[in-house]
């Protein structure tokens, strides 16, 4: 997995952002909504002012700002939770908990179809609970949102409702929160049996018979577990009756022998490298190119995506990634665990540099100030793979001497790890995420509870835009319209590059033409100079509101952390934070909007 | 008096529209009315003449194209108005899901009333519209009767100073009619003001003090049920034990004065009154066919 854009720190990135961002998130949630509000009462007044003439119309235009603004926040907390309680009940007589059916009837014959004998399955049933949960909730809350309000207005049960002094921002709101409310339990009691499943299905052992087991050099044995789980391992026990397995399925076991030699039974521990929950610290990456000269980026080899950069095997280029706040206290295990993945880029290949072997690269640790190394250690960069490295706290330096980690070779906390290809004429790519400390792990469990919560974030996201269509369009239009946003959502960042022009092939019009056309994205458009020039201006003009509404559209491929869990990486606290921030400004923003539509609108026919 | 007044309308005007914004009718035309407290007022015409519309107007649940709709001297739109109103729709629109406690619940929280006083008032209209013995029942299992009984007892939930009737006694049984336009003078007397609209006239013309008379959107008769019904040239007599002869004098008299005797006849019970006294005597004695012919009903009063 690839985190390509640095996780602020909340607070800095709610006031204000990142280096490329000119405000935080919160600035850019008052502009929206101060920009929303302005050309909502532009709209307004035109519309009015043709249905009733410029003064009339102006007089209905302030009336609804001042009435709307001065009501938008007198809600009765006894009247929001009324209607909140009936949206339940609502949703239950609607059969709600069908979900909850199809979701455990899911899971009962996942095993079916979900095999165990992958190279990862951890990553798959992972994935798999939290894709299916994703999807399922999701459409939930979409059909339960975008009918309720609407079939009030068709069945008129809402007469007996408006009539009573309800305001519209409670209807709205206590829609928003009953449907939040079933979403939430209904989640709740799908992360739970998903945790289950995942637990049950990958924990497992092996059991070993002592009779396979044959003497190894050194005093040890050697020999093979029995399977589980559609797989074995090869042991190693020591002299002391301690041992290991080997790592297949992307995880290993622990081995205790207990009894003495004759009648030995070996305890086979449970998965380990599985349900982790790393907490990846980044460092800054900058280069050397051949020469040994200072880069900020390393060499293109002509790959379309940008992210990564490479430095060319066998020469002094090397990529050096500075790390902070390396000290003892911080790693109490006394070693310092190094994670790499590292792309490959090969100028031939062969017996000696083939896929599965790798290409051979070193890693040396600098301290930045004294220039003080560590002896090479060396390893081979496999692609698609996380390489690990325990670099213990007793050390040689180049020259072979003792030295300390900590005492050595940082300065004020810094440390330099070089990394370089060893190989001729082969290249490896990087970029600043591919190598990380990892000094502790959170727990598996409360991560993957974390990546409920973002399906909940994404859930309160489609409750508060199903509501908000809701007030103002029929039940089946909203639903279309809350799909369109989703998908759009899924689609924000295309759309936003598009916008702003950063795709190849032109704006929506430009780009029909070319498909139409059978053109080349990248040559000049042949249809002569003032057309191109007039396509390109309406483009332009169209690619303002696209980038409108793709700025407002929730990122939904963001929100969704299916890959962090599933890949074993730790959702930030920070991260989560922003996630929830979104959806809640989401419900703010859309209960606000929401609220005007059903004002402004007569619920009688 | 000014303060008397409870609702008010000027020149309220309503025009439908279609989507595009085109004129497709004209529900309302420059209607003008004022009702006073204490007063029950009937809203009379055939179907789509604008009653509904009006009601639908003063509660806020359409906007008036032109003119205004005041409710105790408050626009129509706005909501805080409802606090002291009760509105029975034509049908009752109510969550089928709920039963009839849990509907009053609702909607009596939807009036910010405490628990405790919800609880009470629950209590009190369940008893009070006779449908103790089916509250824990859905509503969807109601008649369409005890439908209606519920609805009046969500309409009364907030103790209301103003009842807007929209077509109270379609659906109703006989007794249920009787009863609900018992309970419609009960609230006059309790000194409410009730708005009704109706096109079953002699409803109206039982309960109502005062009517408007509307027609494709116009206001065409407005007054007192009484003046508006006196026929000022025809006198009636109700006598009792006149013997024939008797009636012969009178018809004389009548002549000597030049009079004209339009009729002079035993006078029929309404069905009404005989289907009541029908219902009433077999529930008195189950189990026998009651034996109208060998008992004369009674007449009805002329006040009832």
């Amino acid at each position: 997995m690839v985190i390509e854009t640095e996780i602020l720190p909340f607070w800095q990135w709610l006031l204000y952002g990142g280096s490329d961002d000119a405000f935080g998130a919160l600035p850019w949630f008052f502009i929206a909504m101060i920009t929303a509000g302005v050309v909502a009462l532009l709209g307004g007044y035109l519309i009015s002012a043709v249905r009733h003439g410029p003064i009339e119309g102006g007089d209905r235009t302030y009336r609804v700002v001042v009435g709307g603004l001065k009501n938008l926040l007198v809600l009765s907390p006894r009247r929001v939770y009324a209607l909140a309680r009936l949206t339940v009940q609502e949703s239950l007589r609607r059969h709600v908990l069908v979900t909850l059916a199809v979701f455990l009837l899911i899971l009962m014959f996942a095993a079916l179809f979900l095999r165990i004998d992958q190279p990862d399955p951890f990553k798959l049933y992972v994935s798999f609970v939290l894709t299916a949960t994703t999807y399922l909730v999701l459409l939930m809350a979409l059909f339960l949102s975008v009918f309720s309000l609407p079939n009030d207005i068709k069945n008129r049960t809402i007469y007996t409702v408006v009539t009573k002094p309800v305001r519209p921002g409670e209807i709205v709101l206590g829609r928003m929160l009953g449907f939040a409310f079933v979403g939430t339990a209904v989640l709740a009691v799908m992360g739970l049996a998903s945790y289950v499943f995942v637990v049950r299905e990958i924990g497992h052992t092996h059991a070993i018979a002592a009779q396979t087991l044959q003497d190894a050099e050194g005093g040890g044995q050697k020999g093979r577990t029995e399977t589980a789980n559609a797989h074995r391992h090869d042991v190693t026990i020591d002299r002391e009756g301690y041992g290991r397995t080997d790592s297949v399925q992307g995880h290993w076991h622990e081995v205790t022998q207990t009894g003495s030699r004759e009648d030995a039974q070996y305890d086979v521990g449970p998965p380990q490298g599985v349900f982790l929950a790393r907490v990846p610290v980044l460092g800054k990456l900058r280069f050397i190119d051949r020469l040994g000269e200072d880069k900020p980026r390393g060499i293109s080899v002509g790959n379309e995506w940008g992210y990564r950069s490479y430095i060319e095997g066998g020469t002094q280029a090397a990529a050096i990634w500075t790390f902070d706040e390396v000290t003892p206290g911080r790693f109490e295990d006394g070693y310092l665990p190094i994670e790499l993945t590292i792309r490959v880029f090969r100028t031939h290949k062969g017996d000696q540099d083939s896929i599965d072997r790798g290409i051979l690269g070193s890693i040396v640790l600098r301290n930045p100030q004294t220039g003080l190394q560590s002896e090479m250690q060396s390893f081979r960069a496999r692609e698609y793979y996380v390489d690990q490295q325990y670099v213990s706290r007793k050390l040689l330096d180049s020259d072979g001497n003792p030295i300390d980690l900590f005492d050595d070779l940082t300065h004020n906390g810094q440390l330099e790890v070089w990394v370089q290809c060893l190989k001729d004429e082969q290249y490896f790519g990087m970029a600043q995420a591919d190598c990380y400390l990892r000094p502790r792990n959170q727990s598996f469990t409360v991560n993957f509870f974390k990546g409920f919560s973002s399906i909940w974030v994404q859930m309160l996201v489609v409750v508060a835009f199903g509501v908000m269509c809701s007030t103002f369009l029929s039940g089946p239009v909203a639903m279309m319209f809350t799909v369109a946003i989703l998908v759009m959502g899924l689609f924000k960042d295309f759309m936003l590059r598009i916008a702003t022009g950063d795709v190849y092939g032109g704006g929506p019009i430009e780009s029909l033409i070319r498909i139409v056309g059978q053109q080349n994205l990248m040559s000049e458009l042949n249809t002569g100079d003032v057309t191109t020039t007039v396509i390109r201006t309406a483009d332009a003009v169209i690619t303002f509101p696209m980038w409108v509404v793709a700025s407002i559209l929730p990122d939904f491929r963001g929100l969704s952390k299916v890959r962090w869990v599933s890949e074993g990486f730790d959702i930030s606290p920070s991260l989560l934070a922003q996630d929830v921030s979104v959806s809640l400004a989401y419900l703010v923003g859309l209960f606000v909007v929401g609220y005007f539509f059903l004002r402004t609108r007569e619920v009688a026919k | 008096m000014a303060s008397d007044v409870i609702i008010e309308t000027r020149a309220l005007s309503k025009v439908y529209r279609d989507f595009w914004g085109r004129q497709k009718v004209r529900a309302l035309k420059g209607l003008d009315l004022e009702i006073q407290q204490g007063e029950i007022f009937g809203l009379l015409g055939p179907n789509g003449s604008g009653k509904t519309t009006t009601i639908k107007l003063l509660l806020g649940l359409l906007f008036p194209t032109s003119g205004r709709a005041l409710v105790f001297g408050r626009d129509a739109v706005d909501v805080s108005k409802n606090e002291r109103i009760g509105y029975l729709p034509e049908e009752s629109y109510l969550y089928k899901f709920l039963n009839a406690e849990e509907t009053l619940d609702f909607y009596g929280r939807l009036f910010d009333m405490p628990a405790s006083v919800r609880k009470q008032r629950v209590a009190e209209l369940i008893e009070m519209v006779g449908l103790d013995w089916a509250k824990r029942r859905p509503l969807k299992e109601y008649s369409k009767g005890m439908t209606r009984r519920i609805g009046l007892a969500q309409a009364l939930i907030n103790d209301p100073d103003l009842i807007m009737l929209d077509e109270p006694t379609t659906g109703l049984d006989p007794i249920g009619t009787r009863e609900m336009k018992d309970m419609i003078l009960k609230l006059r007397e309790q000194g409410k003001t009730v708005l009704m609209c109706s096109h079953l006239l002699a409803d109206v013309q039982d309960v109502c003090d005062r009517i408007a008379i509307l027609h494709q959107g116009e206001l065409k008769e407005l007054g007192r049920v009484d003046t508006l019904l006196t026929v000022a040239d025809v006198t009636q007599v109700h006598a009792r034990g006149l013997t024939d002869a008797c009636q012969h004098e009178i018809r004389e008299v009548i002549s000597r004065h030049q009079g004209e005797l339009i009729s002079m006849e035993n006078p029929t019970t309404t069905l009404e009154e005989l289907f009541l006294s029908i219902v009433r005597d077999s529930a008195a004695r189950p189990g026998r066919r009651a034996t109208v012919a060998s008992e004369p009903v009674p007449p009805a009063s002329p006040s009832s």
